[in-house]
């Protein structure tokens, strides 16, 4: 997994790449979490990511609670066809925040 | 109809997930059938390794190896997984709760979801927790 931050006004936008599994969560935590808990619209940009399996659907449950405690919006961004599969899957498509 | 039966064993280490999947995509890309629900499958499987180094080695890196077995037989899918763990119990494993918004137990659910079976197996002399997930093509 790779990933790169843009940020603008108060928006951080996260490109993330590639595959997310166990091996790569903490990092993926390590960028996303801080953000939101700055205060930042965190959008979560998943067009890139080819596999994400439950340890990355993990990762976007804990980002979108961090964001209700803390009283700001995580959205998910452009999802790629495998990973909309995995979150219908798991029936979260009605509780993340999906544009 | 192609058959197969491949086996692999890799080093249980959360790096290694990577190389399970890989290892899988090379097979199921052999039958046209399994083809189709390549990416459902290499999740399942995934996620039974995952829980392999997760949950039999408290998700630390060890010297051991677990061995992967995909066998295809006409129409017949197994997927088996050998470590050498600490020991499964069965009862403990509860898929997720849907109405509970977490992620512990939603690799269960998804494995539950895409396989028409799970048996969970001890008895092997090399190993000690056999899994086997089984579908129907």
């Amino acid at each position: 997994m790779s990933y790169k931050v843009l940020e603008e006004n108060n928006i951080a936008t996260v490109y993330l790449d590639g595959e997310i599994d166990m091996d790569v969560t903490d990092k993926a935590k390590e960028v996303i979490i801080p953000l939101i808990e700055a205060g930042k619209e965190v959008h979560i940009n998943l067009k890139d990511v080819q596999y994400m399996d439950s340890s990355g659907i993990s990762v976007l449950i804990e980002s979108h609670q961090k964001g209700q405690e803390m009283n700001t919006r995580v959205v998910l961004k452009e999802i790629s066809k495998s990973v909309l599969k995995v979150i219908m899957m798991a029936k979260l498509e009605q509780i993340l925040i999906i544009e | 109809m192609i058959n197969f039966s491949e086996h692999k064993d890799f080093e249980v280490n959360s790096g290694n997930l990577k190389n399970v999947r890989t290892f899988a995509r090379g097979l199921f890309e052999k039958s046209e059938y399994l083809q189709n629900y390549q990416e459902e499958l290499v999740l399942a499987l995934a996620e039974a390794a995952q829980n392999i180094v997760k949950h039999a080695y408290n998700g630390k890196a060890s010297n051991d190896t677990m061995r992967i077995k995909i066998s295809y037989t006409e129409g017949l899918l197994e997927i088996e997984l050998f470590d050498k763990g600490k020991p499964v119990v069965p009862e403990n494993i509860k898929p997720r709760n849907l109405d509970d918004i977490k992620a512990g137990g939603l690799g269960t659910f998804f494995i539950g979801q895409i396989m028409d079976e799970v048996i969970f197996k001890t008895s092997k002399v090399d190993w000690v927790n056999h899994l086997i997930l089984k579908k129907q093509f």
